[in-house]
Formats: C-alpha cells, sequence, structure tokens
C-alpha cells in the first residue's frame, strides 16, 4: 500500500519524467529551419535542468525535510551552477 | 598543565617534520612558479624553435632554482611521514600507512624530481639541436602532468584509511576529499594525447582546474596534520579532541 | 547499531529536522558539483568560440539515447529514495529488494552508454575527431567512472541492509545522497551536450 511519502516521490518522478520529454520537444523546435546557434534554447535548456536539479535535492536527496541551512547551502549552489554556466556562456559570446 | 618546553616536549619530532613540510611546500611553489617559471606549464604545441626561446628565457632560473630542489627536494619526506604517521595512529591495519609510504615515496621521482633533472639537462647546454631541446621539453612536461597512477592510488588508500577509522584522526569529509583528488588525476590523463585546448598539459581542465583542486587538498591536510599533533595522545585509542585555547586555556592553567 | 536508529519515524512537519546521512558526504556531493560544473562551464565557453563545428558534431548524437538514460537515471533516484524510506520505516526486506532495483537502473545505463559510444565510434566520432567530441567523451567517461564508484557506495548500503547488526540508516542515507548527484550531474550533462544549441 502506498505511504503517502511513496505517493509524493511518485508525483515527483512522474514530474521530472516529463521535464525531460519536454526536452525532446525543445529540441525538436529548436532544429526548425535548420541547426543554428540558439542563445534562447541554451538558456532554456540550462534552466530547465537546474530546475529538475533542484527538485532532485529538495524531494529525493530529502532536503525539504532537513535543517533549513542545507536548504539554504543547496540553494545557493543551484544559483552558484546558474551563474557559472550562464555566465560561461555569456562571456563567450561576447568574446566570440 | 604547564606546557613541555621545547627539548622535553614529546612532540617535537613532529613539530619539526610540520614546519618541514610547510617550507618544503614553499619553497617547491616558489622554485616552480617563480624561479623557474615552469608552472604554468609551457605551452605543448611549441615547435622546435619556440623551445629554444622557452629554454633561453628561462636559463638562469631553471639551473638556480632546480638546484635547490636538489639540495632540499628531500624535504618533502616529511610530509609523507607525517602522513604515514597519521594513518599509524588510526584504528586501520598498518598495511595501508606501509602502501602509502612505499606510493608517496616512489612518486617523488615523477611528481617533481624528474622534470627537475630534465629541464636542468635543457638549459645546461643551450646549443643543443632545437630537436633535442624540444624532446627534453616534452619529457618533462609529459612526465610531470600524465603519471599520476602513483597518486591516485595513493590518495585512494588514505581515503579508505579514513573512511575506515575508527579513531577519528581525520574527518570523514577530508576522506572524500581524497576521492575527489585522486579523480583529478584521472582528469589529467588525456594531457598525453591532446597538444592544445582544455585538456593539454596546460590546459584549463587538465591543469588549472585540477591545480585549484590540489592547492586546495595540500592546505587543507597541512591544517589537519597540525590539528592531529594538537590532539595526539601517543595512544592507540580514539583520538581526543584539541585541548582548549584561549581564555578557556588561561582559565585551565590558572585552575592548576 | 541499536534498534532505535533503525526505525526512526518519517519525517514530517512535526518531527525533528537532521540532515539526511553523514554531512561529510553533503561535503563531498557540493565540492564535485562545483568541480563538474566548472568543467561544463570551459566546455560551454568553447562551444561560443566554434559553434558551427560544436553545432554540426552535435548533430551526430542521437538525443533519445540521452533521454533514455535520463529517465534510467531518474528512476534509479526515485527507487533509492524509495528503499531510503522503507528503511527508515524498518521495512528492511523491501528496501533491500529497492537498492537491488538500484543497481539494476545503474547497468542498464551503463549498458546504454556504452552501446552509444560504440555507435559514435563506428560512425567515426572518437575522443580526438574534434572539439566537440573530446567533451563529449570526457563529460560522459567521468560522469561513468562516478557511477562505478557509485555502486561500490550501492555496495556498502547492500551490506548495511543486509545484517540486521549492521543497519545504520545514517549509511543508508549517506549512499543514497551520493548516488542522487549522480542523476542530477548526468541532468546537467545531458542539457549541456545533448539539447543546447
Amino acid at each position: 500500500m502506498p505511504t503517502k511519502t511513496g505517493l509524493r516521490l511518485f508525483v515527483v518522478w512522474l514530474i521530472l519524467c516529463s521535464i525531460t520529454l519536454c526536452y525532446l520537444l525543445i529540441d525538436h523546435v529548436a532544429d526548425v529551419g535548420g541547426r543554428t546557434a540558439n542563445t534562447a534554447v541554451t538558456m532554456a535548456a540550462i534552466l530547465v535542468a537546474l530546475v529538475k536539479v533542484r527538485i532532485i535535492m529538495q524531494e529525493f536527496m530529502g532536503v525539504r525535510s532537513a535543517p533549513r541551512v542545507l536548504g539554504r547551502i543547496t540553494d545557493g549552489w543551484v544559483l552558484i551552477m546558474a551563474v557559472a554556466l550562464v555566465g560561461c556562456f555569456a562571456v563567450g559570446k561576447i568574446l566570440a | 598543565m604547564k606546557r613541555p618546553s621545547v627539548l622535553e616536549d614529546p612532540k617535537r619530532e613532529l613539530w619539526l617534520a610540520w614546519y618541514a613540510t610547510i617550507v618544503f611546500y614553499n619553497i617547491y611553489t616558489i622554485v616552480f612558479f617563480i624561479l623557474t617559471r615552469t608552472q604554468p606549464p609551457g605551452k605543448p604545441w611549441y615547435g622546435p624553435e619556440a623551445v629554444v626561446g622557452w629554454f633561453d628565457g628561462r636559463h638562469d632560473g631553471l639551473l638556480i632554482g632546480f638546484a635547490l630542489i636538489f639540495a632540499l627536494g628531500g624535504l618533502s619526506a616529511t610530509s609523507i611521514a607525517l602522513i604515514t604517521y597519521s594513518i599509524r595512529r588510526m584504528s586501520v591495519s598498518r598495511a595501508f600507512a606501509y602502501s602509502y609510504l612505499i606510493l608517496y615515496a616512489v612518486s617523488a621521482v615523477p611528481g617533481f624530481l624528474f622534470i627537475c633533472v630534465v629541464m636542468t639537462v635543457g638549459a645546461m647546454r643551450p646549443d643543443r639541436s632545437p630537436a633535442t631541446q624540444q624532446w627534453l621539453y616534452d619529457l618533462g612536461f609529459l612526465s610531470f602532468s600524465g603519471t599520476m597512477g602513483v597518486f591516485l592510488v595513493g590518495s585512494l588508500i588514505w581515503m579508505l584509511a579514513i573512511l575506515l577509522d575508527k579513531n577519528g584522526v581525520f574527518p570523514k569529509w577530508f576522506g572524500y576529499l581524497n576521492l575527489c583528488n585522486a579523480l583529478t588525476e584521472v582528469v589529467v590523463a588525456p594531457s598525453w594525447i591532446f597538444h592544445r585546448g582544455a585538456f593539454a598539459w596546460n590546459g584549463v581542465i587538465a591543469w588549472w582546474i585540477d591545480v585549484v583542486v590540489f592547492g586546495a587538498y595540500t592546505g587543507v591536510f597541512i591544517y589537519l596534520l597540525r590539528s592531529l599533533i594538537l590532539r595526539e595522545d601517543f595512544g592507540t585509542g580514539p583520538l581526543p579532541d584539541r585541548p582548549p585555547s584561549g581564555p578557556a586555556r588561561v582559565a585551565e592553567v590558572a585552575a592548576s | 547499531m541499536t534498534i532505535s536508529e533503525t526505525a526512526l519515524p518519517a519525517t514530517g512537519a512535526g518531527s525533528t529536522r537532521r540532515v539526511p546521512g553523514q554531512p561529510d558526504m553533503w561535503f563531498f556531493v557540493l565540492f564535485e558539483t562545483l568541480l563538474f560544473t566548472a568543467y561544463l562551464g570551459v566546455y560551454l565557453f568553447n562551444r561560443t568560440q566554434h559553434p558551427v563545428l560544436f553545432l554540426h558534431a552535435q548533430a551526430q548524437l542521437h538525443l533519445w539515447i540521452g533521454a533514455v538514460n535520463t529517465i534510467i537515471l531518474l528512476t534509479s533516484s526515485w527507487v533509492i529514495a524509495r528503499c531510503v524510506e522503507e528503511a527508515r520505516a524498518g521495512r528492511f526486506r523491501s528496501a533491500l529488494v529497492k537498492a537491488y532495483l538500484t543497481a539494476a537502473c545503474g547497468v542498464a545505463f551503463m549498458g546504454f552508454k556504452v552501446s552509444e559510444w560504440v555507435v559514435e565510434i563506428h560512425a567515426g566520432n572518437t575522443f580526438t575527431s574534434n572539439d566537440f567530441f573530446s567533451y563529449y567523451y570526457f563529460l560522459t567517461a567521468i560522469h561513468f567512472i562516478h557511477l562505478l564508484i557509485g555502486f561500490v557506495f550501492l555496495g556498502v548500503l547492500v551490506y548495511q541492509l543486509r545484517s540486521p547488526q549492521r543497519r545504520s540508516q545514517i549509511m543508508v542515507e549517506t549512499c543514497a545522497t551520493y548516488w542522487h548527484t549522480l542523476d542530477y550531474l548526468w541532468i546537467l550533462i545531458f542539457a549541456l551536450l545533448y539539447v543546447v544549441r
């Protein structure tokens, strides 16, 4: 018999898989009209990935029910990743 | 409890080794980064003429700097000895300590001695053919960057000892940091293949990021070794916590 | 380990909050995450310097394999999270089954990954073919190595669960924390290698 937590974890898994399938859609749409560099697609891909990372941390890794300082640290980490990845891409685009 | 004088302090050898470690790493950094400028490494894509120029521009630095290493490089033994000592203090088998000692003793050769010899040979006779100089250049840098197997296994041995240890000699997170360090050794492996880019021996991934991790790792273990010496009780059981310092220590001394 | 440690109440709004597993493991996974972020940042930067080359090389990849692998790891993460819950509730038999299922997912991932490498090599895309494929093989290989390490942690987890004398909820959660990291690191790699333009 599924427990309340069991059900929640299953729903989280469904959401994460759906987001993954959305990538297939983004990928398909991105190539309409030829394969070109596309900042919007890149940004979307990175940010969606980070949303998934945060969901995994909060729900699967148990940060949601951990001391709040862990939540702040992991959120900070997601922010650092966002800044680093978007930053590297942006700096590269400027220098290219 | 009165602090024992230097002559009576049973920990004096440990402190001597620890300070020698600090001296060694400082000499190493100054020699490699400033005197000889062999770190950051020379570019792998240099042709023979460019390599001649590289040796020319560093002629005196190479000879003086590496002479210092040849004289004082033996100091590297102190950090290895202290780490081996720390593993002996753990609850795990002594085999871990001995394996680590042997591996890292060997590691001094590719770790820094080989490149010192090769680059000194290169600098010694500037009139050698450019092709020979390029050969020495490649040999030096590849031996330095590409021979990471010893460090990899050594790090894993230390990691395993720390994670299995019941005496609490080092915190578990440092055990895991050894795994990080071991993995950076793997990341250096592509430098044998690439002459340019992030995976070359001077690349962002194979060198720059690795050096940051290694630098942090070295700084951390030097600090933890100091902590070990402060806590050491020369027993075989769990290592006690740090003795109090500052106001707590003053109160303790006043009470005794 | 004592019984009280093995059958902890399920955490909810009312019960005490504690860090899942050893805090030391959290230090490790966050450190590795920074490292991977650095590698991915270098890749993204290089991508912007040679956009045409990277785009054309990327077209050689098969997105569906990457997506399947993502789903496999997401499933493995879900299953191991359930395993931790079961262990917390004292249902060790069920937890053990889920641990084995997690391992099976890991093996499936490895199977698909190796097949993908074989397909790419047969298509002529090797480690040294071009910059994109250097990054592709590097990132997927370093993740693969982390996955192998993940199996070691899974082994520790199974070892803990199998014997009543050893069941440490802390160790179970510690190993699970590492496994989840494999999952979210792959999610980043998948997005940046396969989807980004």
